[in-house]
């Protein structure tokens, strides 16, 4: 068992609802404690130019979180490249739920229903494999989550592809155009980690679900009684 | 337009100096891998770089500045890691290009410390309403919810949104 700060970030408050539920859920499931960190505030996301005002804003949710722990959960890829980018020392160990993740623990969880004949694509988009430094330690996990359970996995290469999620509310052809081409080269349900990608996947997919990789892990689990 | 003096606005965001820019090759594999080449012609992020090197001017239509997406893909590629992305950014903002989207996120940073979602959808429902938003609602249903802000402690509260232009009600 293990015990965590926890920074959810404000979309998981709201539109990724689901995936902070998700999550908490899953990390239940795993034994491990997520505490929240008092008054956190939003990292600031992908909209400051000045990249002191970016760190700052960051920077003082590590300063809420220090003292109350080493190690923090950020279920958010934006929050999770912001809060790295504020700790340049590596002062924290900033771990995405995904880095919680690996196919020994996941033999221990309780299985019961796998995904045999199914074909999933998933899909990390930007921040989680970029800028590189920042990126998750094991960049299959998705991969190996899904195969060690018996889906059928496809779209390796455009795994890190960028959705344009971020441009949605502003030049929404855009998104539109850089989602489709992912979906157009894969196949299957698509399994994503990042509030950006669910929403522009989401929106664009037509006829194909787009659910979080909680949603699988918990499905698997007998938690959830659909995909 | 960022004209030549107001590129010291960007290294100061960016926190590069201008001689940073000089170790660039000019191999182009930032243009090379770009996201926006699936969105536009004749991308090419180092194009940008040099200009503050030199000291040109910027135009404001700059694909790079409409459409960016801060997927990272030309900082990894680069052999020196120039986080292009933050400088498009600081250009952006330095020339006061925030959309209204982005003007009402920060905003609610501001008053709450978070972003209160129905807060920045409300602040730019008019532009969801002319941009054709409304027949994907169906798909959306998912993530709404009724919350209540929430206003947090801050230790350092953020300024007001900033800029050579901040009153610029942003064009995208
Ligand atoms: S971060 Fe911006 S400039 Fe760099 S590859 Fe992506 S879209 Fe192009
Ligand atoms: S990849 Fe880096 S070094 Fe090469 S042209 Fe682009 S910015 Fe310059």
């Amino acid at each position: 068992m293990m015990e965590y700060g926890y920074y959810p970030g404000c979309s998981l408050t709201g539109s990724a609802k689901r995936l902070d539920q998700g999550v908490r859920q899953l990390c239940k499931k795993l034994g491990h404690i997520l505490t929240e960190i008092p008054d956190w505030n939003c990292c600031g996301a992908l909209e400051y130019g000045d990249r002191n005002e970016l760190v700052s804003i960051s920077g003082e949710n590590l300063e809420k979180a220090r003292g109350m722990c080493k190690e923090i959960v950020v279920p958010c890829p934006a929050c999770y490249k912001n809060l790295k980018d504020a700790d340049p020392d590596r002062s924290f160990n900033i771990l995405s739920p995904l880095e919680l993740l690996s196919v020994e623990n996941l033999s221990q969880i309780q299985q019961k229903r796998d995904l045999k004949g199914q074909v999933f694509f998933p899909y990390y988009g930007c921040l989680l494999m970029r800028p590189e430094g920042n990126s998750i330690k094991n960049r299959n996990i998705m991969e190996d989550v899904i195969s060690a359970f018996g889906g059928e996995v496809n779209g390796e290469n455009m795994k890190d592809r960028c959705c344009g999620g971020n441009q949605l509310f502003l030049n929404k052809w855009a998104t539109e155009k850089l989602s489709t081409l992912i979906l157009g080269k894969t196949k299957g349900t698509v399994v994503v980690f990042c509030p950006f990608c669910h929403m522009a996947m989401k929106t664009f997919a037509e006829g194909r679900k787009v659910i979080y990789l909680t949603d699988l892990l918990l499905y698997v689990m007998g938690e959830n009684n659909s995909l | 337009m960022i004209k030549e003096k107001d590129h010291e606005i960007v290294f100061k965001y960016t926190g590069y100096r201008r001689e940073d820019f000089s170790v660039c090759l000019g191999c182009k594999i930032c243009a090379s891998v770009c996201t926006v080449n699936d969105l536009a012609q004749n991308v090419n992020p180092q194009e940008l770089l040099m200009k503050l090197f030199v000291g040109e001017k910027i135009e404001d239509d700059h694909p790079l500045v409409r459409y960016c997406t801060s997927c990272y893909r030309c900082t990894t590629a680069c052999p020196w890691q120039i986080r292009i992305p933050e400088v498009v950014r600081a250009v952006k903002e330095s020339l006061g290009m925030e959309s209204r989207f982005e003007k009402a996120f920060k905003k609610s940073l501001n008053i709450w410390g978070r972003v209160y979602e129905p807060f920045v959808v409300a602040m730019t429902a008019l532009d969801l309403l002319k941009g054709g938003y409304i027949k994907y609602m169906p798909k959306w249903m998912g993530y709404a919810g009724f919350h209540l802000p929430h206003k947090v402690k801050r230790i350092k509260p953020t300024s007001a949104p900033k800029g050579l232009n901040p009153s610029g009600e942003g064009r995208s």
